[in-house]
């Protein structure tokens, strides 16, 4: 074995180790850090409070509430989005064999965004705007799905159309309701959704929302060596005895299920799907055995990461949509700087 | 491996309703066979493959592997018994020539399985014998065409089917490549492999093919054994150009051996004399550009003497030459070596020897050629004494598939350093030389009758 490459097993472990370290360094962030200081200390000891009652009794009442009710959910639910977002763009990329698609391509995100503003507009209940979104999410999917199927050649091609055109229907339906809500009380909460939060997250919410993120990534996770055959292409991967229509239609429900699911509990979070694969390509490479859980890492590392700032940078929440480019725009060129890419 | 068969019977396909493109085809493929698709651009040979491959339906007909429905076999049982190598295509992300060549493990992988231990084994193997094992780590978009379809390659063996269907497998291939592609077909059909090859090489098909298989316009042509499928006719009906099947005598038989797009010329070294012949125009135009004969013939035909009475006529002339000679050493009537003969210094020297033990009477004799006297002999032919006629006899396959023996020969050929050239070379080779140099004039070497 030439010596240049004695290294790339021991390189690889160390990326992988980093990978995983990160989200779970950044969770424990996200729980001491915030306008109201806890110590790392009194985080651990809040944390294991439930199991030994003993070790939290000098900490105030108020910094075991923020942490156990308000920052553990809001770190688990942009640990779980972040993944889903990653782990979607990822497998959705692979299968359009296009790296500029992530799971909204299908118009989800837009559907998600007519159901949520619906349910602010009649509605103004959390609960019914997070079903709403998530139906209409599902909705706007099965529409392009649908809709692809009337015309039979090119497929992949009309899918992608369909997706596009449904999404900018949803758009042009949610600025209608923008148009009729009240501007001083309805129409501000329809924006602010739109610009994602999670602020609103509690752990009622979150029940749905681990359920279908874990089966979705799990069921990626144990597919991801054939995103590589699917990426090939339709006839290619037919040759290899892949049944590419089944296993995109599946690979379409669980991530349509993964981000509406998302998106109803976070609003509308763009860039994370798209971008993430693209850093996680640089790190590990294009083979989708080491980049779903790459992206799956790295987006969850991302999403905490935005959130910690989001929360902590400026008196007032900075909504999630705005920061995702802000902060992930630098960080993608100094990698693209630092690599070596072809897609 | 398992013994299979691939029938398709009565085939008729079309992308759109109306528009046939395939018409009633029906072909057979035992184990261990090795079938070519001929046909222009466009007569249908891809279409077919992917129809025999199962991933086109025919609209008529049936396709029975081992009498078994292709098409109510399941993906992955269908791509355990028939693997289809397509043309290059690029894929979008940039996977390792390694990654690319683990997919083709992907029908023997369950739904959820990753490649293991075994499957990289496997693929490690398949890149050694292709030949591409070095560059395993390199991006499959970076690597050359000829590269990527030597994974392509790869790929298809590693799925271990017993039919493979191979698209234009030579078509981005140099000529080394190509023979060690073509002598891996082969070996594994030795093994008992089935193939079934698209190919624009008639010349292919005749050197490899058990069976041809021509289409035109989606039509079944002609089908049958080479040697009674492609003729001049047909060939040049089918493809619209003139052209020519050589044939060489092999025991009792006249055998077709080359398909190529000339008329041989037939001349006599006598016709340098003559001011108006095509050797003496050949000499007027090497003022202006490097002229190349390719001297062939049958074997025993004399193109060594013809060569040499070239050599007198044109020193006879005034002209200056260069270059190697061959002669045949004889013993008791018997071919028992062969000599080397600097045409410059007069020197000659033995080049090659019968191995021992060889009787040098059925086929092909046997060589074993002398490392010095072929290392003298390109000194030789590197010398870069400009002359009128440099002759080189002669540039056999050792030269032209594998890049070894008289090399130096065949890099002057190719910068063009002469002003005429004679090579001498064995009719089989005639297209590799033809593709090498496009330009060349072909002359069937023969001698008047004393």
């Amino acid at each position: 074995m030439p010596l240049t490459e004695m290294p790339r097993p021991l390189k690889r472990t160390i990326t992988g180790i980093t990978l995983f370290a990160l989200p779970a360094v950044l969770f424990f962030l996200t729980l001491f850090l915030g306008r109201y200081p806890i110590t790392p200390e009194e985080v651990i000891r809040i944390l294991l409070s439930p199991l030994f009652p003993g070790l939290a009794v000098k900490i105030p009442d108020i910094a075991q509430q923020l942490v156990l009710r308000i920052r553990l959910p809001r770190a688990l639910g942009a640990l779980l989005i972040g993944a889903s977002f990653g782990g979607t763009g990822t497998a959705f990329q692979a299968i359009f064999k296009n790296p500029l698609v992530d799971s909204n391509i299908l118009g989800v995100t837009s559907g998600a965004g007519f159901g949520a503003a619906l349910a602010l507009l009649l509605l103004q209940d959390m609960w019914w705007v997070q079903l709403f979104a998530f139906l209409f999410g599902l909705l706007a999917v099965a529409l392009a799905f649908f809709g692809s199927r009337l015309y039979r050649s090119a497929p992949l091609l009309v899918l992608t159309l369909m997706g596009v055109l449904i999404g900018s229907l949803f758009g042009s339906l949610t600025a209608l309701l923008k148009y009729l809500a009240d501007p001083l009380d309805t129409l501000p909460a329809i924006t602010f959704w739109l610009l994602g939060s999670l602020t609103t997250i509690t752990w009622s919410s979150l029940t749905a929302l681990t359920l279908i993120t874990l089966l979705g990534l799990t069921f990626l996770f144990l597919i991801r060596w054939r995103l590589n055959v699917l990426s090939l292409g339709d006839e290619e991967a037919q040759a290899l005895g892949v049944n590419p229509a089944r296993m995109k239609l599946w690979i379409v429900l669980a991530s349509t299920l993964m981000t509406a699911a998302a998106v109803s509990v976070s609003g509308v979070i763009g860039w994370v799907g798209l971008v993430i694969p693209h850093a996680g390509r640089l790190l590990v490479g294009p083979d989708h055995k080491r980049l779903l859980p790459a992206a799956v890492a790295l987006g969850a590392s991302f999403l905490l990461l935005i959130d910690n700032i989001a929360r902590v940078l400026l008196p007032g929440e900075i909504p999630l949509g705005v920061l995702t480019g802000l902060v992930g725009v630098p960080i993608l060129i100094l990698l693209l700087r630092r690599g070596r890419m072809g897609w | 491996m398992v013994i299979m068969s691939l029938e398709a019977r009565h085939l008729k396909f079309g992308y759109t309703l109306g528009k046939t493109v395939l018409h009633d085809i029906s072909l057979a493929c035992s184990s261990g066979e090795v079938i070519y698709v001929l046909g222009r651009n466009g007569s249908g040979k891809t279409t077919l493959l992917s129809c025999l491959a199962g991933i086109l339906r025919p609209e008529n007909g049936k396709i029975l592997v081992n009498g078994e429905n292709l098409h109510q076999l399941s993906h992955a049982e269908r791509a355990r018994r028939i693997s289809l190598i397509p043309q290059i295509h690029t894929p979008t992300f940039s996977y390792t020539v390694e990654e690319m060549v683990m997919m083709g493990r992907a029908p023997h992988l369950g739904w959820l399985g990753s490649p293991s231990r075994k499957d990289r084994t496997i693929v490690e193997d398949v890149m050694a014998q292709v030949g591409i094992y070095e560059l395993r780590g390199r991006p499959y978009t970076e690597i050359s065409g000829g590269e990527q379809q030597l994974t392509l390659i790869a790929m298809g063996l590693a799925q271990q089917c017993p039919i493979l269907l191979m698209d234009e497998p030579t078509a981005h291939l140099d000529l080394s490549n190509q023979h060690r592609v073509l002598e891996i077909v082969q070996q594994l059909s030795d093994q008992g492999l089935s193939f079934i090859i698209s190919s624009h090489s008639p010349n292919n098909a005749l050197a490899y093919a058990d069976r041809v298989l021509m289409l035109t316009g989606g039509w079944v042509t002609a089908s049958g054994k080479p040697e009674d499928t492609l003729t001049s006719t047909l060939l040049s009906s089918v493809y619209g150009v003139q052209t020519e099947v050589l044939y060489e005598n092999q025991g009792e038989r006249e055998t077709p051996i080359a398909v190529i797009t000339q008329r041989p010329i037939t001349l006599l070294p006598e016709s340098l004399k003559d001011p108006d012949s095509l050797l003496s125009d050949l000499f007027n135009q090497s003022k202006d550009s490097p002229q190349l004969i390719l001297l062939t013939g049958l074997s025993g035909v004399g193109k060594t003497t013809w060569c040499s009475q070239l050599v007198a006529l044109a020193r006879e002339r005034g002209l200056t030459v260069n270059g190697l000679l061959s002669p045949s050493v004889f013993k008791e009537g018997r071919k028992v070596g062969i000599n080397i003969a600097d045409l410059q210094s007069g020197e000659t020297r033995q080049l090659a020897s019968l191995r021992k033990g060889d009787s040098g009477k059925i086929g092909t004799p046997r060589w074993s050629f002398d490392p010095e006297v072929t290392a003298w002999a390109n000194r030789v032919l590197e010398e870069p004494a400009p002359s009128d006629l440099l002759v080189i006899d002669e540039v056999g396959p050792l030269e032209l598939l594998q890049d070894e023996g008289l090399t130096a020969g065949l890099r002057r050929l190719d910068a063009g350093e002469y002003k005429v050239a004679c090579v001498v070379i064995r009719i089989s080779l005639l297209p590799n030389a033809l593709q090498r140099w496009p330009h060349a004039t072909v002359v069937k070497a023969t001698l008047p009758k004393s």
